[in-house]
């Protein structure tokens, strides 16, 4: 247990670490540079040097490295090239409108996607196949085509919910949660369908397993063969997935704030995008990279306690 | 379920399996879509009815009609023309994507086969660092930096997820260099490329396919993201991704316009995930798995004459009459089927794998796999007739299967596993389920009970497995205990333990036990009575002393000629014979003797149908020849291993007599191969 934490603690550090270089290389193999973006376009040349000398950039390469690993580490990001806001605040209030997307998706995923893929496999027949092949085009739509249509039927022509905007939660958490539904739907459709899939695949696999002949030879009563043997079988690569999907939703919610104009991370990781805003640029990563392995490592903890090979290893 | 290495290397994804893929209607939408939508876009220029940028201001928004096809958008463009040549940069730039992708994941996933585990694990643990970012976030950062180059970020995507191909093929390139003839063609010098080219490769095609279409479709998606975003072909070029998000602007004016984009994305992205479940041959559930429900509905068809026979012969507890096993609409697994248990006794059912045996074994318990079923015949337990197995299982029949590692349920303690039946079979509370259990385990032979409750199954060694698992099914106080193989996976100093405990619970409880095994030494040593399978049928039966002793069927010769264990007093032969030849598969049996194919004693009378034969007092043998042969004092002969044995070289003497040689002792293998040399053709 103590062993599959530490590895598990490991790549969680070596992920941020990775991502914090991958980022800081691909900024500086660019052929752009911070001063040119601070100065605007149109800029002298040496207007260009002079900010970028002021921002460190021409500094030995290892050095603004063990500089800006220094400043992640004290949680200082820095300032925007653009609008020279504090980085660091920014993030932290778009954090929640990201995160709680996010993981609304994947935990909504999770339930749909273990109710089908479950029912997938106990079921069989016409029902499983139709949701197998539910599943397999529900995964393949993308997400901001499913977002726009579930605007026009559940805004437009239902009026149900708000079609754009984000509420924040303190004061008014029903008019929060309404502000986020669409989005969340949008993202769990694919989610709960990948789910679905892998549910199914592994309680079918789970059913198939010699232990469970063992249990049918000792007349088991089969309620408890399916829901507490196979089930808890089926668990582990269910929880694994869901913190691929998580990932995986986390990228997506940056399409889905576009469509819906919520102002989390993915809003702001497209506006650096756009306008070359380098220090914004890493520290959007570096959060995201952060939740993302936070999260990841809290779904580790859960296949620990699930899965007893990993407990007492 | 065959251990044969052979079957392994046949059921094989080899690459040969190409039109398969066609078969299934999903494979077939997937490859014409994608051919569809890769010509149309390509040859877009050849054919749109409208330049792209073509504006026509007075007919904005329109619905489709025959001038647009598909309609127009806000500055009144040819949709139809707009989405086919938007159709080429997604569709190319995800191609390159995968050659990037494939270009790295593959070799790597090669050197990380082949050299040592420590090579494997730093590319493994970079590789899954590379898994863990999140990213289209990590996309948007290079489009920060590079700008909106669609090519170089895409080829940055397929470096990204290059490490989801490692991840795959690693595993696929692993298990192949694994096989024992890649071992050869190493051993035979083969260098290491070629090994892979020859080898390796051929292995991963299927799976490279498969990895290849379902990136290909999150190829499409990201691709299109990112031009929804505006990280795209500028305007006025077109792009699938930024055309939805125009659209998304007008959903109230003009919906329509979110239809052929959109469709036609999705279903192309749809095109690469079918294809890739087709190429995977990713069946469709068809039937779910493990439900018993339905097979046990089935009552057993008419009971064969001897069915009516007296109940009084016998204190057996089993009688199986006429039993037969199908398929669901295919081959009869197992035929025609007889034996009788005595209470208190061990009966064997012997033979080669694919006999039957184990179905037969599993039909008692009402256990057999999806769509294989009882087709006639009865099984009586008790003197009544065996139909509703829910109320015999675990209470009255239990089993033990082969592989006691996997017969217990790897998520839950021992103490839960032993528990729960208890409780339910003997209606005690928890406290009581838990002394009951240490108790069970105690009689199995197992000395410190409190800690093995406690256990999990990957905690326990495989001797200590199977004495759980005999404990486990002692847990309904049973009459009868199936043993499928009980000792194969074990040690051979573990079985001789497993095999002695289950003598000692014979002895103690008045337990009957059916034996399955291949093991003729196990059979000798446990069994009381045998019943030798071949073929799907039951060939000789009897004592099993006296079916092993003097042996009457050809294929029970062959057995023992072929097993090292020799019952006391009987000469050890000089050579191992063996079986040349395969037991023929369900649907393909012979009619007359199913052994005639690899019998050396063949004759024209063997293809003819024959019934069985008395034998061994209360046994019996089926074989057309058995008086003959027994006169002949026949042996099977190690010899003729391979030799051609075909109808009419007939290695008996013409007339039943004494064989050549006079001697009347036991005929060695050497006498019989002489005979061989001196049969006469007729």
């Amino acid at each position: 247990m103590a062993a599959y934490l530490a590895r598990r603690l490991a790549l969680a550090i070596g992920t941020v670490f990775a991502a914090v270089l991958i980022t800081f290389l691909l900024v500086h193999a660019g052929d752009g540079s911070p001063g040119a973006v601070k100065a605007g376009p149109g800029a002298e040349a040496a207007e260009i040097a002079a900010q970028n000398h002021a921002l460190g950039w021409d500094r030995p390469l290892w050095a603004q490295f063990a500089d800006t690993l220094g400043d992640l580490a004290r949680l200082d990001f820095g300032t925007s090239l653009i609008d020279g806001r504090d980085l660091g605040a920014d993030l932290w209030a778009r954090l929640p409108v990201t995160a709680s997307i996010a993981l609304l998706a994947t935990l909504l995923s999770g339930v749909l996607g273990i109710v089908l893929g479950v029912t997938a496999a106990v079921r069989g027949g016409r029902l499983g196949r139709v949701i197998n092949a539910g599943a397999g085009v529900a995964l393949s739509l993308p997400a901001f085509w499913v977002g726009v249509l579930l605007v026009y039927l559940l805004s437009l022509q239902l009026g149900w919910l708000p079609a754009t905007g984000y509420v924040p939660f303190a004061g008014d958490p029903a008019g929060w949660l309404q502000s986020l539904l669409i989005p969340i739907l949008t993202l769990t459709v694919g989610g709960a369908a990948i789910i679905a899939r892998t549910a199914a695949v592994g309680m079918r696999e789970a059913l198939g397993q010699e232990h469970v002949r063992t249990l049918r030879a000792m007349g088991t009563p089969e309620w408890r063969i399916r829901y507490v043997h196979a089930l808890r079988f089926a668990s582990v690569p269910v929880v694994s997935v869901l913190g691929i999907q998580f990932i995986a939703l986390f990228g997506g919610s940056v399409i889905v704030e576009n469509l819906f104009a919520l102002p989390g991370l993915g809003q702001a990781s497209q506006a650096a995008a756009s306008s070359h805003d380098i220090p914004a640029l890493i520290s959007v990563v570096v959060v995201a990279t952060l939740v993302v392995v936070v999260v990841n490592l809290l779904l580790d903890l859960v296949v620990a306690a699930l899965d007893p090979k990993v407990r007492t290893a | 379920m065959s251990v044969l290495p052979l079957d392994d290397v046949a059921a094989d994804p080899s690459p040969g399996r190409r039109p398969r893929v066609l078969r299934r209607p999903g494979g077939v939408f997937g490859a014409a879509w994608l051919v569809f939508v890769l010509v149309a876009s390509l040859t877009a220029p050849l054919w749109q009815p409208y330049e792209v940028d073509a504006q026509d201001l007075a007919n904005r928004l329109a619905l489709p009609s025959g001038a647009h096809w598909l309609g127009t958008d806000p500055l009144g463009r040819d949709v139809l023309s707009r989405i086919a040549v938007a159709g080429a940069l997604p569709l190319l730039s995800s191609a390159l994507m995968l050659v990037v992708a494939f270009g790295i994941g593959l070799p790597l996933a090669l050197v990380a086969a082949e050299r040592g585990r420590r090579t494997e694990r730093v590319i493994s643990r970079l590789t899954e660092i590379l898994l863990a970012l999140p990213l289209i976030i990590l996309l948007l950062a290079v489009i920060g930096v590079i700008g909106n180059r669609i090519y170089p970020v895409m080829a940055v995507l397929g470096v990204l997820l290059s490490a989801a191909v490692y991840r795959v093929l690693l595993g696929v390139a692993q298990s192949v260099r694994q096989r024992l003839y890649v071992d050869a063609a190493r051993v035979n010098g083969l260098g290491s490329l070629r090994v892979d080219v020859l080898h390796v490769l051929p292995s991963m095609a299927t799976v490279v396919a498969v990895q290849a279409a379902q990136l290909f479709g999150i190829g499409l998606l990201i691709n299109a993201g990112l031009a929804f975003l505006g990280f795209g072909p500028a305007e006025p070029e077109p792009s699938w991704g930024f055309m939805i998000q125009d659209a998304s602007k007008y959903l109230f004016d003009d919906p329509w316009l979110m239809v052929p984009t959109g469709l036609v994305l999705a279903l192309t992205v749809v095109a690469a995930n079918e294809l890739a479940d087709a190429l995977a041959g990713h069946r469709a559930p068809a039937g779910a798995a493990g439900r018993p429900s339905r097979r046990r509905a089935r009552p057993a068809p008419e009971p064969t004459a001897a069915a009516a026979g007296p109940a009084a012969t016998d204190a057996a507890v089993l009688r199986v009459r006429g039993l037969s096993v199908a398929v669901e609409g295919g081959p009869t697994l197992v035929s025609d089927v007889s034996f009788a248990l005595r209470e208190g006794t061990v009966l064997g059912l012997v033979g080669e794998s694919g006999c039957g045996k184990t179905m037969t074994a599993r039909s008692l318990l009402g256990l057999l796999p999806d769509g294989v079923s009882v087709s006639a015949g009865s099984i009586g337990w008790q003197g009544r007739e065996l139909t509703d197995f829910r109320s015999v299982r675990g209470r009255e029949i239990a089993l033990i299967s082969q592989e006691p590692m996997v017969a217990l349920d790897p998520m839950f303690t021992v103490a839960h596993q032993l528990t729960q039946p208890i409780r339910r079979f003997r209606r005690v509370g928890r406290a009581e389920a838990r002394r009951v259990a240490a108790r069970l385990l105690a009689q199995v032979g197992i000395v410190d009970a409190e800690r093995v409750l406690k256990s999990y199954p990957h905690q326990l060694s495989g001797g200590m497995a199977q004495r759980v698992c005999i404990a486990l099914a002692l847990t309904g106080e049973p009459k009868l205990l199936i043993a499928d193989e009980p000792t194969t996976a074990l040690d051979v100093t573990v079985q001789a333990e497993i095999l002695s405990l289950l003598r000692q619970l014979v002895r103690d409880t008045g337990l009957s036990i059916i034996l399955v095994s291949h093991d003729l030494g196990v059979v000798a040593d446990l069994c009381d009575d045998v019943a030798v399978m071949y073929a799907g049928a039951v060939v000789e039966a009897g004592a099993t002393a006296d079916v092993l002793g003097a042996p009457a069927h050809p294929y029970t010769m062959a057995l023992l000629g072929a097993n090292p264990h020799v019952p006391d007093g009987e000469p050890v032969p000089l050579r191992l014979a063996s079986i040349a030849g395969t037991v023929p598969p369900p649907g393909r049996w012979p009619t007359g003797c199913r052994f005639a194919t690899r019998c050396q004693f063949v004759r024209d009378t063997c293809t003819e149908p024959f019934g069985a034969r008395p034998a061994h007092g209360s046994g019996e043998v089926l074989c057309v020849r058995v008086d003959e042969l027994s006169r002949a004092r026949a042996t099977w002969d190690a010899d003729a291993v391979g030799a051609e044995t075909a109808p009419g070289a007939d290695p008996l003497p013409p007339d039943g007599g004494q064989p050549p040689g006079g001697s009347p002792a036991p005929a060695g293998p050497l006498a019989a191969a002489d005979d061989h040399t001196a049969g006469v053709p007729r």
